[in-house]
């Protein structure tokens, strides 16, 4: 293993990048827990892909940004799809989401192959296109980190401006209602939020693994404390720090991926704080053993 | 002369096609405390969410001091029945009861040590301080509802409508509700309350709104919780 990769550019370039990209997640991943709603993540970033392809097939460019914008459409109709068949028939969303996103996942692999062998999309270079599958942070350019840097303090941005309503709308809507807040906006703040981020982190981390960033970092912070606010500080840390190991190892050990490996790490977190932290299992057998005892 | 502070007219509820509330004229006192009572099924908690817009009614209006809900919902708290707050949410007691002061906060502005001051005076009030770092969900029935209520008061509100606060709570909880209906009272506020136990009602509330479904009869207690208007709210 090699120490002094620390100093070199592209991995401080793409170091960066993952450590934002993965507190912003970990923050706004609580309210998607907390809501209920840990699959949405999934479903959102595995239906970005057939956005991805046809964004590059209608472009022909593989710039970052267009493939991202073509991320956030799909993952807006996805969304509003799985919110249709949910609100509209007797499908539960959870059920909604599971079809959407193995459907437009499909969809995804399909227009995928589909351009691979055809001859009209050979001018534009196609490689790279499968990294937003599974993640591939070595081809991280600098304008890809902006582009996260950019999400990233946004999300962030509005998640601190609107944090008492976003707090009061996800502990108890009813008053969140009587005190003047606005359900559906927040709703929709906090949906533009995740996409967003979500879209700026696929080609880093991959569709499939996307979700893990918003849910593994909360899940981790929400063993730790009673109070959201030290919940929102550890998940963001833990984020960062999974990151950026995640980012050195696959740099110093031949054949690691970056996401994969930021994603293994946060999860080794998460695994360990659900079992030993102050609201995990151990302790809850232990309290419960404890009042056993003293009866 | 009693000035009355909540209007409603022809107001009609319901879920599906069956109303719930049918037809509905109604004055609320100011200063009263103010108990809504009937069987179970008769609209009671309908009535209060759609004077309060939570639930829209089918025809009918509402107005609270001459206005809408939305002109004066700083003005008003609700203590809903417990049941719609998310448990697992990280959150100690004095942090809910800090949320009272959002509503008055407005947007952007950050919570500061004397808006904590005066969550921490209601939580007081309440007789809940020594809970004020406790989880919210690690607390019993009665000591939650004591929480929101100091929520209520933290929001320093002038009507405050309240669903059931004395179902399932202790005695020594009870008291310390009741103690804080009169004291809001003493400040010129008023109470509506959903109420269930017909015993203490002459005790607890000056003023009575008698329903099934329909308004069966409201006014003061003394002169309308009698045995005619009984009959004909719980009778067949």
């Amino acid at each position: 293993m090699n120490i002094s990769i620390i100093t070199q550019y592209s991995f401080i370039v793409v170091a960066i990048g993952t450590m934002l990209l993965a507190m912003a997640t970990g923050i706004v991943g609580t309210i998607s827990i907390l809501k209920g709603q840990s699959l949405i993540g999934d479903a959102v970033g595995h239906a970005s892909l057939p956005g991805i392809i046809l964004a590059f097939m209608i472009s022909g460019r593989k710039s970052s940004l267009i493939l991202m914008l073509g991320a956030i459409v799909a993952g807006i109709v996805a969304f509003l799809l799985i919110q249709i068949i949910s609100e509209g028939s007797k499908i539960e969303a959870d059920t909604a989401m599971a079809v959407i996103l193995s459907a437009m996942f499909g969809m995804g692999m399909v227009l995928k192959s589909y351009i691979q062998g055809n001859p009209k999309y050979q001018g534009a270079s196609q490689s790279g296109l499968a990294s937003y599958i599974f993640g591939q942070a070595a081809y991280i350019l600098r304008e890809d980190v902006y582009i996260i840097l950019t999400v990233s303090i946004i999300s962030l941005a509005l998640f601190i401006l609107f944090y008492k309503e976003i707090k009061v709308y996800v502990f108890d809507m009813v008053y969140a209602y009587t005190i003047g807040i606005n359900s559906r906006l927040t709703s929709l703040l906090i949906m533009i939020i995740t996409m967003i981020l979500i879209a700026a982190g696929l080609k880093a981390v991959g569709a499939i693994l996307i979700s893990s960033m918003l849910i593994t970092p909360a899940v981790t912070g929400l063993q730790w404390s009673n109070s959201y606010e030290k919940v929102l500080v550890i998940a963001a840390v833990t984020g960062a720090v999974s990151a950026f190991l995640g980012t050195f190892i696959s740099s110093a050990v031949k054949g690691f991926s970056t996401g994969p490996s930021i994603i293994l790490i946060m999860s080794v977190i998460a695994l360990f704080s659900v079992l030993f932290a102050p609201r995990g299992i151990v302790r809850m057998l232990l309290n419960i053993r404890k009042m056993r005892v003293g009866k | 002369m009693e000035k009355v502070l909540i209007h409603l007219e022809d107001f009609t509820m319901a879920y599906t096609d069956i109303p719930v509330i049918w037809d509905m004229d109604l004055d609320i006192y100011e200063g009263s405390i103010t108990a809504i009572i009937g069987p179970n099924g008769a609209g009671k908690s309908t009535l209060m969410k759609g004077i309060l817009g939570l639930m829209k009614p089918i025809s009918g209006k509402v107005s609270i001091m001459g206005k809408s809900y939305k002109e004066v919902y700083k003005q008003i708290a609700y203590i809903p029945q417990t049941t719609t707050v998310n448990w697992n949410f990280p959150t100690t007691v004095i942090d809910v009861v800090t949320m009272g002061r959002y509503a008055g906060l407005g947007l952007f502005k950050r919570v500061n040590a004397s808006e904590k001051e005066k969550a921490l005076e209601a939580l007081k009030k309440m007789k809940m301080e020594d809970f004020a770092s406790r989880q919210i969900s690690e607390l019993s029935g009665g000591q939650k509802q004591r929480v929101f209520i100091a929520r209520a008061i933290a929001q320093n509100a002038l009507i405050y409508f309240m669903d059931e606060p004395l179902a399932g709570v202790d005695k020594k909880t009870e008291n310390i509700i009741i103690e804080t209906m009169r004291e809001f009272k003493k400040e010129g506020k008023t109470i509506i309350a959903v109420h269930h136990d017909l015993n203490t009602l002459c005790e607890y509330f000056d003023h009575v709104i008698m329903v099934n479904k329909q308004l069966i009869a409201s006014g003061r207690t003394e002169e309308t919780f009698v045995k005619e208007n009984i009959d004909a709210t719980y009778g067949e």
